[in-house]
């Protein structure tokens, strides 16, 4: 187990819970995107751009 | 505030809190926080956000001395021009100050930090756009652990964008009340059950409910190792909370005043000589700050804002506030504020102590207020003595550029068709006798080709 201080605000028992589901859910298609972004990189295709990286337009 | 202590709004985080001396805005950090301020500060996030405009710029004040013994070090944060509350933005404008959270949460996590809180109050509207200004709210990302701030942004920003674009948008009030954000239970309920078929608001908000009650009275340690959120797996909830929210909208239609400069009375070159006084008045007083107060979408904000003054255009109905904003943004406009507030019952002081976040009038007073066409409405619709009117102007401005419409003016008249007239003293020469007493009247302008008056005063 790796040592982590506690959080100072309480993140709430069903929140980390529903969170920790969700999450494994949600994962797995950031996963299955990264796999698939870098086997189009084997045959050549180049990586999207990161929009987040120069402005925020939101 | 005071001049010397601890700001009232920043005391619950360990951190570091702000404090001002001499009227400079400083923030004291923490020796416990020392080593997440220096990955934050070498890490290269500090500068993507700066540069981004998500994060307030700030410079180390090594000459001012830490406030207490855990002090570390002092830096002095550049000031928002005017600080507001989720409670006072437009629908828009709660959405970009999640959506900001949610990037500048993204852009943490390539750099190794995480946002240990997801506060709206750590949000404020800099240059025309949400900014985070809580330099002291990331920390270093420790692979596995989960977002502590989770449960926190939906409360503040998910829940009431939820209610405000599915239920009604004037829902976000709930905000006025639960200074921690909506309850998700509470959010649960009013939402409608539509919302059950949208797989962010399902998991987010009616399925996490569920979760928290279920689990009230049980504790969780967020270190366990089973409990492990994995980096792909703390990107795909990020992902999906932007998602959800990218898909709220609310579209500005048929409320209060929307359409009202389409439907006014006045003639073109009414308007452009109320406008022309405005900015002339604006130019020769040079305020820094410019309250409108009934500032509709904004187009006399904009001429006071025309000359240099950060102007504030506060209006009651939230449809008026959200075109405006959303003209601010694609005009990329940086000296207007709008917000929604019933002058009637403005923002009061909430929080602990009821000193955690400041009222409408804490906020002032302003070197100079706009009050046009807006009299009528607060001393016939809403039965305001004008000596109180008076006294109220007084109490929040330096400057009151202000707008006489008198009984017989077809706006008025339609006020009082429905009710009776109580209001003898609402003439010109009632008013001019109120605010005297009150006030210096330096100029007065008959508005071209209309009935009204625009008078320029300063407060005694």
């Amino acid at each position: 187990m790796h040592f982590a201080p506690l959080p100072y605000l309480d993140p709430g028992s069903g929140s980390i819970i529903i969170q920790i589901l969700l999450a494994v859910l949600l994962g797995l298609g950031v996963a299955l995107r990264a796999s698939w972004s870098r086997i189009k990189s084997l045959f050549g295709a180049k990586p999207k751009a990161d929009e987040d990286d120069d402005s925020n337009d939101a | 505030m005071p001049d010397t202590g601890q700001l009232s709004a920043s005391f619950r985080d360990p951190s570091g809190f702000l404090f001002t001396d001499k009227g400079i805005l400083y923030r004291q950090i923490n020796r416990v926080y020392s080593k997440d301020y220096a990955r934050l500060m070498d890490s290269g996030l500090y500068e993507r956000l700066v540069k981004a405009g998500l994060l307030i710029p700030h410079v180390e004040a090594g000459h001012v001395s830490v406030k207490s013994d855990a002090g570390f070090k002092v830096i002095q944060p550049e000031r928002a021009p005017f600080i507001s509350y989720p409670y006072e933005w437009s629908f828009s404008q709660l959405k970009d100050a999640a959506l900001a959270t949610l990037s500048i949460q993204k852009r943490a996590l390539k750099l190794d930090m995480s946002l240990k809180d997801a506060s709206a109050y750590n949000i404020q509207f800099v240059r025309g756009r949400a900014t985070l200004i809580d330099t002291l709210s990331f920390e270093i990302y420790k692979e596995g652990r989960p977002w502590t701030a989770y449960k926190q942004f939906c409360q503040h920003f998910l829940a009431p964008l939820a209610l405000m674009s599915c239920s009604d948008v004037r829902l976000n009030q709930l905000l006025r009340v639960y200074i921690d954000g909506v309850p998700l239970d509470l959010a649960s309920e009013l939402l409608p059950a539509r919302t059950r078929l949208n797989f962010g608001l399902l998991t987010h908000i009616h399925i996490h409910a569920g979760a928290q009650k279920r689990y009230s009275d049980k504790t969780v340690k967020p270190q366990a190792n089973a409990l492990r959120v994995s980096r792909h797996a703390m990107t795909g909830l990020i992902e999906s909370l932007e998602n959800t929210i990218a898909k709220l909208s609310w579209k500005p239609a048929g409320t209060e005043w929307g359409d009202y400069y389409e439907n006014t009375n006045y003639t073109d070159s009414a308007f452009e000589h109320k406008k022309n006084l405005v900015s002339e008045w604006a130019l020769e007083k040079k305020p820094a700050l410019v309250w409108d107060l009934g500032g509709n979408t904004g187009v006399f904000s904009r001429e006071a804002a025309s000359s240099g003054a950060f102007t504030v255009s506060f209006d009651i109905d939230p449809a008026a506030v959200e075109q405006n904003y959303r003209s601010v943004k694609s005009k990329k406009e940086q000296n207007i504020l709008p917000l929604v507030v019933d002058l009637t019952n403005p923002s009061p002081s909430i929080g602990w102590d009821n000193r955690e976040r400041d009222s409408f009038g804490a906020r002032g007073p302003v070197d100079m207020a706009l009050a046009l066409a807006v009299i009528h409405h607060l001393a016939i619709s809403n039965n305001v003595p004008l000596p109180q009117l008076s006294q109220f102007f007084a109490a929040h401005c330096k400057w009151l550029v202000i707008e006489f419409v008198p009984k017989s003016d077809s706006q008025v008249v339609k006020l009082l068709t429905s009710r009776e007239d109580i209001f003898p003293e609402y003439t010109r020469e009632g008013f001019e006798s109120a605010f005297s007493a009150r006030f210096k009247i330096h100029k007065t302008e008959a508005v071209r080709d209309s009935e009204r008056t625009l008078y320029l005063m300063e407060a005694q």
